[in-house]
């Protein structure tokens, strides 16, 4: 039995344990950047008009299918859908595209419905499609600038660079229900 | 304490049920003195303008409820559509407006909602529908 190794075998020894070290300090490299300890925050990812949003987690206590029936609820402004009954419970549904300044869907709301508590208020929310939920460090949640949209400023309370595209705004639930209740939206 | 839970959860009201335009609509039956085919009273009020903004779901009233006003304690008669029918619901099925929407509706009468079947229904709360203008 030869244990002497090949020069062939030899080559991809030393490609292997080079290729181990690599992988060794890239994890050294990646455990040194991610603190476990770091404060996160849950996220709940979302759409409206093509927009990106999200809400914090602990505000949304339910994420209702597209198909939850919804009643109609006469004399109420447009941002109001109306009532949902939920396991003996009666919701209100609104819509935020008046709100938050986005054009109103013409063709009857088809997405999911966000089920929101907020400052004691518990109330519908549709979206246009749900994206994804995660946690996300609270360091890389910035300040919105004041170059943001006058429309969407009292409501966004950070803003979250997802990717290279696009910055998503995390919208504030409370100021969100206080504005509707002032007859905003 | 569990009886009177028992009771709370057994407790029926009872709800005189009627169209205004498009929904089932209804008002508590100890306000309902009366019905009748033709308006009699001094003061008679058609459903639609307390409930719906001018020229909304126009429609001549088929029945006229005789109710009385609690505060001044005079009657008065509210014209209603449809199927007029006293149900008793539990009372434990009928839900106040979500606090949303109590800050954003017209109707200050609009009090709450419940089900019949699957079929939504608007509970009027009698006393401040005697207090709207048409």
């Amino acid at each position: 039995m030869n244990l002497e190794p090949s020069h062939d075998g030899n080559a991809k020894e030393q490609q292997a344990t080079q290729s181990l070290n690599e992988a060794l300090t890239a994890q050294h490299d990646d455990e040194s950047v991610v603190d476990v300890d770091e404060p996160t925050q849950q996220l709940v990812l979302f759409r409206i008009n093509g927009q990106r949003f999200a809400l914090p987690g602990s505000a949304v206590s339910e994420i209702l299918p597209s198909d939850q029936p919804v009643y109609y609820v006469p004399e109420l402004p447009a941002s109001t859908e109306g009532v949902l009954h939920l396991r003996g419970n009666i919701e209100s549904v609104i819509s935020l595209n008046s709100l938050l300044g986005l054009p109103t869907p013409e063709a009857p709301p088809s997405g999911m419905i966000l089920l929101v508590k907020a400052a004691g208020i518990r109330s519908g929310v549709r979206i246009e499609t749900l994206d994804d939920v995660c946690d996300v460090a609270q360091s890389l949640l910035q300040p919105p600038p004041e170059t943001l949209s006058r429309s969407l400023l009292p409501y966004v309370s950070a803003l979250w660079q997802a990717d290279e595209r696009q910055a998503l705004a995390l919208l504030d639930p409370e100021a969100l229900f206080a504005a509707y209740q002032q007859g905003l939206g | 304490m569990a009886e009177k839970h028992n009771s709370q959860a057994q407790a029926l009201v009872a709800l005189v049920l009627f169209d205004v335009g498009p929904y089932r609509t209804a008002l508590e039956a100890c306000h309902v003195l009366d019905m009748t085919e033709h308006p009699s009273a001094a003061r008679v009020i058609n459903a639609h303008s307390l409930l719906y903004q001018e020229g909304e779901h126009p429609q001549q009233p088929s029945r006229w409820l005789t109710l009385r006003d609690t505060p001044t304690a005079s009657t008065w008669q509210l014209g209603v559509n449809g199927e007029i029918t006293l149900q008793q619901l539990p009372a434990k099925s009928l839900y106040p407006l979500p606090t949303l929407l109590q800050s954003r509706h017209h109707s200050p009468a609009l009090c709450g909602v419940t089900f019949v079947g699957e079929q939504l229904v608007l509970l009027l709360d009698a006393n401040k529908l005697s207090l709207q203008k048409p």
